[in-house]
């Protein structure tokens, strides 16, 4: 048995893991849209204030109709596309703790939307470049609460809020991450025949 | 003497190596020496019956969805002692007074205990009691709705650790259950919310359950998807063993009968 050939190849079995990936990573960030569009007409209490914050929702929904889009007509877009998609998320939900009018940074509860997209990007990518993506996410974050000054660096509340934040962000990256290692491994076990997980998901817990 | 033989090639085996599961029994035997069951050679055993499967995490075991449960739950521990570890170094970062560190301390020290039991089970390869394992993830989700509560409910910036308990949930539970956790998550920390946020913060309620439950749709989409993928290798894996099987019976010319 275990002389079998594997069936998918490795570069098959990457190319489904963006493929399969994708749909994870398109409904995060229609999660996404779909939270901001109903904040940004719920909260808006003068025309100027809708023109100015619906722009970012408008842009990430163009990203993602291109994307689901490819995905439904049955040729999904590679994983450098993806990726770079992905990164507009995150400069995007930057921008709006940033920029957001009446709450800046630390301040500005728009923060959550970078969970379900860390988490969703996790699940999709090998562990370098999730890392990379994570730790992106993260100097973005504290770096939009530095820059607004919302962060007085005293070792105080606020620091303590950023700090756990950033925390959890880190952990939506790894926990994500690690379970799609758990589930690369079971596929190509599954793909040789195999029907063990016992070694592999000991020396992993 | 129990009938059941131990065959490496159709068991489920421990970490260790030492123990199998027995899909008859429905219990873990030793592999060196398959544990005497005398019953079972003297009355076949029962066919479970759906109503059986669809209850309790046991129910997975012996089929493809044990696997899935276990590599979810490792996850899940994970997730755990994310929380427990950050629970910790924020309770000793300013604490405001001494009930609620006494009350953070106590919640996260439980946690750690139960956690410890779990990790431990999944490293010796046994199933953890199905409610434990239940148990655990609804005292995830008490520990940070009672630490929420303590500090003034949705001013508290502890809310954030109900997504590393439901990304550990979405992964390891099927989908009923998932749906399940989160509405139970979505549902307690909406109505606290709510009663503790003036009207101008409802939006950011608002978009703190939403994204809890995107999380959960996310993880468990992608787990329903993996168990799709692997269903489908073990698929053209067999496909592919017979063609060769098939192949070599006939000597490599084609199966003229069967065709």
């Amino acid at each position: 048995m275990s002389n079998t050939r594997e069936v998918r190849t490795a570069k098959q079995a990457e190319e489904e893991d963006v493929f399969f990936g994708q749909t994870v990573i398109m409904w995060a960030r229609w999660s996404v849209i779909v939270a901001g569009i109903a904040l940004v007409l719920w909260t808006s209490t003068n025309v100027a204030l809708l023109t100015q914050t619906m722009p970012f929702f408008l842009v990430l929904m163009a990203v993602n109709f291109f994307l689901h889009g490819r995905f439904v007509m049955g040729s999904p877009l590679n994983r450098t596309v993806v990726t770079v998609a992905s990164v507009i998320d995150i400069v995007l939900i930057t921008a709006i703790v940033v920029l957001w009018p009446g709450s800046h940074g630390l301040n500005n509860q728009f923060y959550v939307l970078y969970m379900p997209v860390v988490f969703a990007f996790a699940l999709v990518f090998t562990r370098k470049i999730e890392v990379a993506y994570t730790v992106f996410a993260i100097v973005a974050y504290a770096g939009a609460c530095v820059l607004t000054g919302t962060v007085p660096f005293d070792l105080g509340n606020e620091d303590k809020i950023l700090v756990m934040r950033l925390i959890v962000i880190a952990a939506m990256g790894f926990l994500g991450n690690y379970y799609f290692r758990i589930q690369r491994d079971r596929l190509a076990r599954a793909s040789k025949g195999a029907t063990r997980w016992a070694s592999s998901t000991a020396s992993r817990v | 003497m129990s009938t059941t033989k131990w065959n490496p090639g159709s068991h489920l085996v421990s970490p260790d190596g030492k123990w199998y599961w027995d899909g008859v029994s429905q219990e873990w035997k030793p592999v060196a020496q398959p544990a005497p069951k005398p019953e079972a050679s003297l009355t076949p055993p029962a066919a479970p019956t759906s109503s059986e499967k669809s209850r309790g995490l046991d129910s997975f075991v012996g089929t493809i969805r044990s696997e899935d449960l276990a590599s979810g739950q490792t996850v899940l521990v994970w997730a755990r002692w994310i929380l427990i570890g950050t629970g910790l170094l924020l309770s000793f970062w300013t604490p405001k007074d001494l009930l609620t560190l006494q009350v953070q301390l106590a919640a996260i020290i439980a946690l750690a205990f139960g956690n410890f039991y779990l990790h431990v089970q999944l490293l010796r390869g046994r199933p953890a009691l199905d409610n434990v394992v239940y148990g655990a993830s609804i005292a995830d989700i008490a520990v940070v709705t009672a630490l929420v509560l303590v500090q003034g409910g949705y001013p508290s910036p502890v809310f954030i650790f109900y997504f590393a308990a439901v990304v550990g949930i979405s992964v390891a539970f099927p989908t009923v259950v998932t749906a399940g956790y989160t509405a139970l998550v979505v549902g307690v920390y909406g109505v606290i919310s709510l009663a503790t946020a003036t009207t101008d913060e409802y939006p950011a309620v608002f978009i703190r359950l939403l994204t809890i439950a995107a999380v959960a749709v996310c993880g468990n989409l992608f787990a329903r998807h993996e168990a799709e993928r692997r269903a489908e290798a073990i698929r053209r894996h067999t496909e592919m063993l017979d063609e060769i099987e098939q192949k070599s019976s006939t000597g490599g010319q084609p199966d003229v009968e069967h065709s």
